[in-house]
Order: structure tokens, then sequence, then C-alpha cells
């Protein structure tokens, strides 16, 4: 996607998010000489780049007070940079924690100031809670089953939790570093490696970012196969994270059922890209075949969609799972809108924003299907979108596999990018809005890779959803938001 | 309820008999080495595998005649990209997923010495030959969890072979670990490892575990595990497949159906 860079001042910045003129899709900076904020325009289907500089300062009045979505943004971007937000009412580390040196912020490229001390401690300060009763219980970052590590301190009342902090960090690999520092060739196996669970959309987004810079077009075929690629990849998370649920409320029939069918979903992964995760398909240019007849993926999908009723129905239709699920963990329309949720997470809450239908990445918005969104915004409501969205997948497969149009599917790609170019992808990955933001500079390389991943914005809303709720709940909580730790991280 | 239980029923049963099968034409698996000559027709180097390779994973010597080339599977996402390349089918896709070994230079392979006797590993734990309890630490992606937690579908079902994953160190046999071990997790990984009681051993599980895969050479420290505790396992793939996990596991435990596996693979060779 074109991205038109406008030098800008924190005023503008200030309107624009206030007036709600556009979307933030991404908070950050280049080298830390200046501030960039992605503004995403989902009715034009456009997007800029507002460009702050801070005039060797190294410092500025944090916008978090105003606007509470900047929140996890500003603690990110002095991580990286060392830009440090003043008055951020929680101003703590984000990715880096005790292991790292003081004062390393590995993505600035222009000196720190002399003397310069970084006001807070790798060493992460959890918000205490105080009170008679009042107790603090930690759990992870190891978590009891197989899954990515994080840490949440809890406060409860008894059974009720007062406050959730969430310390992530632990999976901080460098992605975005590493980015710079690698030739094009290379830049999409780590672009998908991101998160796994997301690789189809990690390197669709790559390969749109990638192509929009060198100002290519794919064929349409590549276009369709990118898409069912995708949503491929949505159905098997949907699939699987209904089965959590499942097993979270002890529905075990069910939830290794849904094992079993998430199995056939891969196996579409299988037909199309002779992978089950979908890596090393979508590449900038094209896609790369996997060779393999695709006369049975229709009757796959056919079979898929009759399997899955059974359980599925016998799932809603169980009082004890929907009271495990109703009027839990519930985010109000209005937090998700101000904390600028994305996803199934925010449709659940009444948000209708799905960028298959804004932004064109894969065949969309040509063949989007229509958003699905519900009102209540607890454990049920997003259950009920992610069902829906998994026939509305079957639906859009069955669409995509129909219309495949014939042609080419790779074309050459230059080795190297053009200089001092913008380059976007938006995709709807199935947590949502994901963004990869790519600045090239006057040689052509990469000054800047930034990727904004869905559970960036949406691990707030955990923190918000739990409050007030019994513990007990809080996995199923956990699990109706589905989120990534190594997409977050980075 | 009843409508639950009629239903499994129905279902019938879901899991596959045969054991660790290679998988299906046109899946991409983890490459292999085969006796081709690593040259080009007309006798110049061919340098397009090492040159395709996004983890610097092939190794090719120039001097010899034949054209040695050597592939470090610790390395491999299994992306297929040498495979894809190679003009003299030295590099070809390899549908096995019984790639787990024990030793990490087991791992490398050449092609000028294809026929390397499996090593006898001397038993260490005699203990765990019927079950394991497996501790599971993710530092990645995830996707090596997702395949670990597939394997215990009813497709796979690693628990009929013995093996369970556990919520606690205190409990566990063998350490499991996903993901290349950045600097975040290794404090946190140690303390799991020193909760274990002996004898314990430790699994990695993928490529990132095993060497850092695409992860190596950053800021982060992204390496693997083997530089903070010794591996006796490794199961390469970036994720490897659930049955190259159930057989990694398999070779951990050093269960007694891994001799049916190798028997029933020599059958079926003589058979062909």
């Amino acid at each position: 996607m074109q991205v038109e860079r406008i030098p800008s001042t924190f005023a503008d910045l200030n309107v624009v998010l206030k007036e709600r003129l556009g979307r933030l899709g991404h908070f950050t900076s280049i080298d830390g000489s200046q501030l960039i904020a992605l503004i995403l325009y989902p009715h034009e289907g456009k997007a800029s780049l507002l460009e702050i500089p801070l005039e060797g300062a190294n410092s500025y009045h944090s916008l978090t007070p105003h606007h509470a979505q900047l929140h996890w943004f500003e603690r990110a971007t002095y991580d990286m940079f060392g830009i440090l937000p003043e008055g951020h009412p929680r101003f703590k580390h984000i990715y880096m924690h005790d292991p790292y040196e003081e004062n390393f912020f590995p993505l600035r490229r222009v000196h720190l100031p002399e003397n310069f001390q970084s006001p807070i401690k790798r060493h992460f300060s959890f918000l205490e809670v105080k009170g008679e009763g009042v107790y603090e219980l930690p759990v992870g970052p190891i978590h009891a089953g197989i899954i990515e590590p994080g840490h949440f301190r809890f406060s409860c009342y008894g059974e009720t939790i007062v406050n959730l902090e969430i310390q992530l960090g632990y999976v901080h690999r460098g992605v975005e570093k590493r980015l710079t520092e690698v030739a094009l060739p290379r830049m999409h196996f780590i672009a998908e490696a991101v998160a796994s669970d997301t690789a189809a959309a990690n390197a669709l987004a790559h390969a749109e970012a990638i192509e929009s810079m060198l100002e290519i077009a794919v064929s349409e075929r590549s276009k369709y196969l990118r898409s069912m690629a995708l949503e491929i990849e949505r159905l098997a998370m949907h699939i699987i994270d209904v089965g959590g649920i499942a097993t979270d409320i002890g529905l075990l029939g069910i939830s290794s059922t849904m094992g079993r069918l998430r199995g056939k979903a891969l196996g579409l992964g299988d037909m199309l890209a002779g992978s089950r995760f979908l890596r090393g398909f979508i590449v900038p240019g094209g896609v790369r075949a996997a060779g393999r007849s695709l006369s049975n993926f229709k009757s796959q999908i056919t079979i898929l969609r009759h399997e899955l009723k059974e359980p599925l129905n016998m799932f809603l239709d169980n009082q004890m799972a929907l009271e495990r699920m109703r009027e839990i963990g519930v985010l109000k329309n209005s937090l998700c809108r101000e904390f600028g949720m994305v996803g199934p997470a925010a449709r659940a809450s009444g948000e209708a924003y799905d960028t298959r239908q804004h932004f064109p990445h894969g065949a969309y918005p040509a063949m989007a299907p229509p958003v699905v969104t519900a009102k209540d915004g607890d454990i049920l409501a997003r259950e009920m979108v992610r069902i829906k969205e998994i026939w509305s997948t079957l639906d859009t497969l069955d669409r995509l596999i129909d219309n495949l149009p014939e042609g080419q599917t790779q074309m050459e790609v230059p080795d190297k990018l053009p200089a001092n170019k913008i380059g976007l992808g938006v995709v709807e990955a199935f947590r949502g809005e994901l963004v990869h933001l790519v600045l090239s500079g006057p040689k052509g390389e990469v000054l800047r890779y930034a990727i904004k991943h869905p559970s960036f914005n949406n691990w707030t809303a955990l923190a918000i959803a739990i409050r007030n709720n019994l513990i007990a709940d809080f996995p199923l909580c956990n699990k109706s938001f589905s989120l990534s730790y190594s997409g977050n991280d980075l | 309820m009843l409508d639950l239980l009629s239903y499994l029923i129905k279902q019938g049963v879901a899991t596959s008999k045969e054991l660790c099968p290679d998988l299906p034409e046109g899946v991409r698996g983890l490459p292999k080495l085969t006796e081709a000559a690593c040259k080009n027709k007309d006798g110049t180097d061919c340098n397009l595998c090492a040159e395709a390779c996004p983890t610097d994973a092939i190794t090719i010597f120039k001097e010899d005649e034949r054209g040695k080339v050597s592939l470090d599977l610790g390395s491999c996402i299994g992306c297929g990209m040498c495979v894809e390349v190679c003009p003299t089918g030295t590099i070809v896709n390899n549908p096995s997923t019984r790639t787990a070994v024990k030793k990490r230079q087991d791992l490398v392979l050449s092609n000028f010495n294809l026929d390397i006797p499996a090593p006898i590993v001397p038993s260490i734990n005699p203990l765990f030959r019927r079950s394991v309890a497996a501790r599971v630490v993710s530092t990645g992606c995830s996707a090596c969890d997702m395949e670990l937690g597939a394997a215990g579908n009813p497709i796979f079902d690693i628990e009929r072979f013995g093996i369970t994953v556990v919520a606690s160190p205190r409990f566990a046999d063998v350490l499991v670990v996903t993901g290349p071990v950045s600097k975040g997790m290794q404090a946190a990984l140690k303390s799991c490892h020193e909760a274990m009681s002996a004898p314990r051993s430790i699994i990695a599980l993928g490529t990132c575990a095993i060497s850092g895969g695409v992860h190596k050479g950053g800021y982060a420290d992204a390496c693997g595990v083997e530089n903070l505790l010794p591996v006796s396992v490794y199961i390469p793939g970036c994720p490897p497949h659930p049955w190259s996990i159930i057989y990694g596991m398999l070779l951990a435990m050093e269960s007694g159906t891994l001799s049916k596996l190798s028997s029933k693979q020599a059958k079926s060779k003589a058979n062909t």
C-alpha cells in the first residue's frame, strides 16, 4: 500500500486522534531523532505517515494521558529508541528487562545525550494494590501447559481479581533489528517467524509492503492463492481457539474433536503450500506453488463444513459452557474504542472493523466476507464471532477456489529495495489488524522495519476485561482473546 | 451429555495405526543429500543452494573434484529453497519424519560420507523406557508448541506411548525446550531445569532450540538451548511434524517402540 509521508507536529497528531480522523496503525520512530505515527483511513483505504521531528531533543510530553491507546506504543518506543515520554502514567519497560544493559536501545542510530541516565530500572515494578485482604498472585513466565511465556501479576481480594498487570518481553528476539540487517531475499523467512501461528498473515503483510516499495503488482492468481492461505490460517486457528475454550470448560470430547478437525484445516495448508503452517508460501512477487493439485480442495472444504456443524452446535447448546462464558470478561465498546482494540475481540464488542473490507491485500476487498460482529463483549460474544467467522471463512474459501484465475504465480523481484521509499502492508490476520511498515534509506538499505501485531493492541483488553471477575475465570477469558506473546514481543 | 457420547462413538477411532510414516507426496520435509555429484555438468562449481539458504546451513567445499557439500539440519528451517535450485539432484526433499538424533554432529549431513553407521548410544535412562513426564518451556514463535500440542490430538495421540506433559518441573523427567532461548528466557529456563530432580534430560525441539534458526546473530543472544544446558535429543524442523516430535520423544525414552519401528522399516525395505 502507498503511504503519504507528512511532516507534522504533536498538535496535528492530537487532533487526528481526538477527532478520530483515522485509526492509529503504529507509533514509533525511525532512528531516534523523530516520532512517526501511521494513520490508517479505513473508509478511504488510505494511509499516511505523520513525522514529528524531535529537533535534537530526547523527550516529549507523553500523549498517553489523553490518548490511552498510546500507552504501550510509547513504552515500546522508549525501549527501542530511548525517547522519553515525559509524564507517562505507567512508564516501564515492555520488551527489555533485567538481562539487558542500562542505556541499551537497539534501534537508536543517533547519539544519546551526554550523561543520559534511564529514569526507570530494567527490573519490572508491578502496580501494588494495598488494603486488608488483598494478596498478589504471580503466574509465569513459564505456564502450566504448552504455551508461550509471559508473567501475570494478579492482585486479588478473595477470589475476585482487583487488578491484573501483564509483563511481557520474555520472547523478545530482536526481530525488527534483524530485518534491517539481512538481504532482501532472506527477509521474509524472518518476517513470517515473528509469530508462526500467524505465518501466512505476516508473510502477506511483508510481501505487500515490499511490493509497494518496488511498485510491482502480482498476478490475480497469486492474489487469490494468498487469500486462500490467509483464510486457511484463520480457519485452523479459530477452530483450535474454540477447542481451547472447550478444553478449559472441561468439554474434552469437543476439544479433542476440534483438535482433529484443525488437523484437516492444516491439511488444506499442506495441499496448497506443502507446509502445515503455510511457511515459505507467500513471498514478494507472488507465491511459491507446491505443485500439488487443488482438485480435492473444494470437497475437503465441504467435508470440513459438514464435520464442524455437529460439534459446534453441541458446544453452543451446552448449558454449562454457556454459563461459563456469558457476562464474563466483558469488554465495553467505549473502552474498546479508547484503547484501539482490533480483530474478533473488538468485533465482539461492537466495533465493525475488519481490514479485509478496507485495505487491499490478497484478493480483498473484492472477495471480503461481510463483517461479523456481536454486542455483548463477553467471552460468549467473542466465541460467537469466532464461530461465525469459521463459517464465513469456509464460504470465502469456496468462493476463492471457484473463481481462482489462471496465470503465473511468481514474478521476478529485484534483490535490492529502491532508495527512500515507504512500504506498508495491512492485513487482517486471524487476531486482527497486522501492520508491517518498511522505510528504506538513500542507498536502498532498510532504515526501519516496524511490525505491529494485533496482540500488541489487545493485551491491554485482557487486563481490562478480567477486572472484578473471578480468578477461576481467567484461563477462559485469556483464551477467548487468543493473544500472541511472540507477535507482541518481536 | 448423551448427545456428545453418541457423537463420539459415531466418530470411531481417528488415531493413526501407522507410526511415524513418511510425509505425503508434495509436502515439504527436511532436505537430504544424495550421491549425485555436486558439480555443474561442465565441471564448474555450483553455489546455488548455499546462496539460497536463509540460515547458512549449507557449506560447499570447492577443493574436491566430486564436489562436496555439507548440510546442517540443526540450522535448516526446511524452506526447500535448496531443493528448488539444485540442478544436480544432490539435495532432495526427505519425506521421513524420523529425523531426531542424539548427537549434534549427526545432524550435519554430507554427500561424501552418506553411510554413517548409526552410532550406538549407551543407554542412559532405562528408567524412562515405558513412560516419561515432560515439562515444556516455550521461548519462541509458538509453531513448535502448536505441533507438540497437535501431537496430543486424537490422530497422533502421544499419550499412548507413555508420554505426558506435566505442569511442574518438580515431577518432570525431561525438559522440552522450543524456541531460540533469547536473553529474556534464559534465567527462567535455568531455574526450571534446577527445579527438576535427577535423572533429567533435555530435548531441543525445533531448529530454533538447536541453533537459533532464523534468529541467530542478533543482540538478543537467541542461539539455542545448548549454550546454556546440555541437550540429549535434537528434533530438527521448523516446526517439526508431530510424528517427528513423537519419534524424538521415543528416542529420548529409548522406548521399545523404536525397535518395532526400525524392524518394520527393514521389512518394508526388504519387500520393495
